[in-house]
């Protein structure tokens, strides 16, 4: 008895240890987890982008077999971070704000803003600098202590360069990207002072003390207005934790909340889309941030697109060449053209250059931007991205259907935020974004579904075509075409055709604890085929799930 | 008070049961933006296992290339590289790069301006005094001095005097003549210095006259090589002038036109030389003989500077006089990519120095046309016809001796300055592959 009493206390012994062990461990493991969350820093360069990019993925994507078998057989890779509701939910890529609700002409115009911009009212303490090319570019701080990084435009070109980064932030944040501040800073030169221990990296290669001398013969070549103003795109620095950063290809490993592999993320996959709309040729992986931040307790990562001075009709030295948009920087298709026409093929933007008179007919302060001979479809920005060559018709669905989102006034309102002296500039600018919104629209709504807007109240399925809503395609000889299949797409409940907006959908077809899915597609007078299909599925209490087509 | 209160009453139920309704509806609208998935977001791979593995090789190389690029652009080792390049150059220190025509071995060196070195090239602008060095590995060794006056008080007048050694290790040899064989192949080494003068007087920016007069003392080392045997014994039964060295005196004349856009990649215009040289073997040496030259070359736009057509004609022929000989490193010479100026013209279907011979006729017919350009970067392709051979004397041009060779080139040029020439030539004896950082023409 004493024996089995002994045993018994040993083995309560034993469990009483192991409860303990059990209890230290998981607590060991709840304070490493809050500590593991540190993230690597993933570097890139431009050069390293090009080697990456143009070099090593296009070669090594030649051995990608599931590449090969998706080319061979005509298959799509659907994006995989989108909801049931066929959306992109936020995350740190993206936030749904124009998508979510129409914002006003006031936000639009703000875009993202922590205040007003550098306070001016001590002299900026310029710490650095940098030159690139002749021109300089100085990372200040200001009276309040917020760091900025300024960059000016070139000579001959006032406004352009600063206008366009200014412009191209609030369409990023519009849209739903996240961006750092941006703000129009008119400056005068007394406004500055060298901080001591300031350096600047000369167009040498060499880094330097920043001496009050040397800044002042930056200052020289920048060009100032009548006032004797500079002009700069003040970009503050944003709080937190800097991780380098972000790929367009694959997912950040050190981020549990990061799952998805980039080139399957909705959003990355449609910024080649977005890019083409403000002609941001040069949107790349070396011109993004991953900045971690601690929200409500938790260390997060926020990926931030950060420098927009290629957009428009922009580049860093002045107006945009005229191959850019329409080539990689080394484009082996467009190459090999070229070659097997022994020279007489005229590229597109060779014969937009020459019907321009080869002459940038755009003001100074708006460069080459034109919408002539612009093919949504054949966009390219500076990198050969994955990403943004697997964008199926549903991607360009939804980035078509977010771009539609901007009224004619709400684009006014963007380009206003660049701040032009003259108010002519703003419009043309104005006019060539609203042409191209339609002109990348109607691609995407011709070769997507473009149904949208379901809802399933009173026993009647109702939809909007957005391309008879834009006027992109007529209302008079739209039909559409719905296919009703039981739960699991098992077989074919029934078929109905209709001119309107809206079906009669009967309550046997759907099952009492289930769901049915309907099939819809669009036929209009003057396409010869079906549009893909849409997917939606009911139940008693309304629409259940969206699926366009890739 | 009471019916006051029922209304009272009345108005707050109806109240809430509207707030109810609108709350119901609202409860009812699904959040479209909401992060409800049809399956849970995982973690997959990007690629397919098996594609994994074919890029794993791949991938050993991706990281450590990474890593210089991005060493080399965060620490501006490119920008540092250009300045030091350019600092070179105000200093008056040309750095000079290439690839020798006999193979692909690069060659390096400089080019001094002494006078920029001297800190006098401002206090005198017209006049330069250069020295060049040149190193190819087991291939050549060159250095050669200049020392002259451009625009003499203002005029077309010039002047300069030449110092040059140079020493080639292994030039080829194949025989004299049309029907030589690739068979004989051997090679020879020679030692050149030369020393000379010249004058002439530039009419205009694109025309121009130079007298030349120079003593030339050639060494020739005869050597087997490659397992071949050497040059005396390969060619025994032959008479080969110059076999065992030189002394010569040069006097030259040259005319020549120059309207091209660029030397270097040219899209319009023309280029003329004509060369008329008296060489007198001196200190023994047999040598005595006229040397005629021809080259030029018409840039033709096909409506567009991105269709260049040229047509190049280059004829020599080196007549004996009084009994006297041509030396055989004297004669035309024909193969290989022709981008060297002293070497053999351009048949790139053949090696370098292919063809020796009295006389030479050659015609390139080359079309380029650009396929990629960004900024003053630009990518052309070629594709040429190299048509020629060498005689003795003019009678003896035959038509079927002619050879010919096709072939295609990448060039790769930024602010029309070649930066590489890659190109490939087919002919009857083969195909030959060429890198290059300049053009033949």
């Amino acid at each position: 008895m004493n024996m089995k009493l002994k045993k018994i206390k040993q083995i309560r012994q034993v469990l009483a240890f192991v409860i303990l062990g059990v209890g230290i461990f998981g607590l060991m493991g709840t304070a490493m987890a809050q500590e593991t969350v540190k993230f690597k820093e993933s570097e890139s360069s431009f050069y390293s982008d090009l080697f990456d990019q143009n070099i090593y993925n296009e070669g090594v994507n030649q051995l990608d077999l599931g590449r090969w078998g998706r080319k061979l057989f005509k298959k799509e890779l659907p994006s995989k971070n989108v909801n049931v509701f066929d959306e992109v939910p936020d995350s740190g890529f993206f936030t749904n704000r124009q998508g979510r609700e129409k914002l006003s002409l006031e936000a639009l115009e703000k875009g993202y803003q922590e205040n007003a911009g550098p306070d001016l009212s001590k002299p900026l303490q310029v710490i650095a600098a940098e030159q690139r090319g002749i021109y300089p570019r100085f990372w200040v701080r200001d009276a309040r202590g917020d760091e900025y990084l300024l960059e000016f435009d070139p000579q001959g070109n006032m406004e352009l360069v600063t206008g366009a980064e200014i412009i191209a932030s609030r369409f990023y944040y519009a849209l739903g990207y996240t961006v750092p501040q941006f703000t129009i800073l008119p400056i005068k030169p007394e406004q500055f002072l060298v901080a001591p221990g300031a350096t600047t990296w000369e167009d040498t290669g060499f880094k330097k003390k920043l001496s009050q001398k040397r800044f002042e013969e930056y200052l020289m070549i920048l060009p100032q207005n009548e006032e004797g103003l500079y002009r700069a795109s003040a970009c503050k620095i944003m709080k937190g934790d800097y991780h380098g950063i972000f790929s367009f290809e694959s997912r950040r490993k050190d981020d549990p909340a990061d799952l998805v592999n980039h080139r399957d993320r909705r959003e990355i996959r449609a910024l080649g889309i977005f890019a083409s709309w403000i002609n941001h040729y040069d949107l790349r992986e070396s011109d993004t941030l991953d900045i971690s931040i601690e929200e409500n307790g938790q260390v997060v990562m926020k990926h931030y697109l950060a420098d927009f001075i290629g957009a428009f009709g922009s580049t860093q030295e002045g107006p945009k060449d005229p191959m850019l948009g329409y080539e990689y920087e080394v484009d082996y298709g467009e190459t090999s053209k070229s070659i097997l026409a022994l020279g007489f093929r005229e590229k597109p933007w060779q014969k937009k250059w020459r019907l321009a008179g080869e002459k940038i007919q755009g003001a100074p302060a708006v460069g080459y931007f034109t919408n002539e001979l612009f093919d949504p479809a054949r966009y390219k920005t500076q990198f050969p991205y994955e990403a943004f060559r697997l964008v199926t018709r549903a991607d360009g669905f939804w980035a078509a259907k977010l771009l539609m989102s901007f009224s004619d006034e709400g684009i006014r309102a963007m380009v206003k935020a660049g701040r032009y002296r003259d108010a002519k500039n703003a419009e043309v600018i104005t006019k060539t974004l609203i042409e191209r919104r339609d002109i990348i629209a109607r691609y995407w709504f011709s070769r997507a579904n473009p149904l949208d807007g379901f809802s399933f109240s009173g026993g009647k399925l109702s939809f909007k075509d957005l391309a008879v809503e834009y006027g992109m395609a007529s209302k008079e000889g739209t039909v559409y075409h719905l296919e009703v299949m039981s739960e699991g797409k098992k077989e074919k409940i029934a078929q109905l055709e209709t001119k309107e907006l809206d079906f009669d959908i009967r309550s046997e077809w759907i099952p009492a604890n289930g769901e049915v899915r309907i099939l819809l597609r669009v036929a209009r007078a003057s396409a010869k085929t079906l549009s893909p299909a849409v997917t939606i599925l009911l139940n008693a209490t309304g629409v259940q799930g969206i699926r366009h087509e890739d | 008070m009471i019916a006051r209160a029922k209304k009272l009453f009345c108005f707050l139920c109806l109240g809430l049961f509207v707030f109810a309704l609108i709350g119901y509806g609202e409860e009812k609208k699904a959040d479209l933006y909401a992060p409800v998935y049809t399956k849970p977001l995982s973690a997959e791979p990007l690629k397919g296992v098996f594609s994994r593995v074919l890029e794993f090789p791949f991938k050993l190389i991706k990281w450590p290339m990474d890593q210089g690029i991005i060493f080399t652009e965060n620490h501006r080792l490119d920008k540092k590289t250009k300045w030091i390049y350019e600092q070179a150059l105000k200093q008056g220190i040309k750095p000079l790069f290439g690839f020798a025509d006999v193979s692909a071995i690069p060659y390096y060196g400089a080019e001094l301006n002494l006078l920029t070195i001297a800190r006098q090239k401002e206090k005198y602008p017209d006049f330069f005094a250069t020295t060049t060095i040149l190193h190819c590995p087991s291939v050549f060794f060159n250095v050669g001095s200049e020392i002259g006056a451009q625009k003499i008080h203002g005029t077309g007048f010039h002047a300069k005097g030449l110092f040059n050694y140079d020493r080639q290790e292994k030039e080829p040899f194949y025989g004299i003549g049309p029907h030589t064989s690739m068979g004989d192949s051997t090679s020879y080494r020679m030692e050149t210095t030369q020393v000379g003068a010249r004058a002439g007087y530039e009419f205009s920016p694109t025309i121009d006259l130079v007298a030349g007069f120079d003593y030339k003392k050639v060494n020739i080392f005869n050597r087997a090589h490659d397992g071949k045997g050497d040059i005396r014994t390969i060619f025994s039964g032959q008479n080969i002038p110059g076999i065992g060295g030189d002394d010569l005196l040069n006097y030259s004349l040259t005319l020549g036109r120059d309207t091209r856009d660029s030397k270097d990649d040219a899209t319009c215009g023309s280029y003329q030389k004509f060369l008329f040289q008296f060489t007198d073997g001196v200190n023994g040496s047999p040598a005595r003989f006229f040397k005629y030259q021809i080259d030029m070359a018409k840039y033709f736009r096909l409506a567009s500077p991105r269709r260049v057509l040229v047509a190049r004609l280059f004829a020599e022929h080196n007549e004996k006089i009084d009994h006297g000989n041509i030396p055989f490193y004297e004669m035309a010479k024909l193969g290989g990519a022709g981008t060297n100026v002293r070497d053999s013209e351009a048949l790139r279907s053949f090696v370098y120095n292919r063809f020796y011979g009295e006389s030479a006729l050659l015609l390139n017919l080359e079309y380029r046309y650009t396929v990629m350009e960004y900024k003053e970067f630009k990518v052309k392709t070629a594709i040429f016809s190299d048509t020629g051979e060498v005689f003795g004397k003019i009678h003896q041009f035959r038509l079927k001796d002619l050879r010919e060779s096709y072939g295609i080139g990448l060039y790769i040029s930024y602010a029309r300055n070649t930066l590489l020439n890659f190109s490939v030539a087919h002919g009857n004896e083969g195909t030959y592959f060429y890198i290059k950082n300049k053009l033949a023409f």
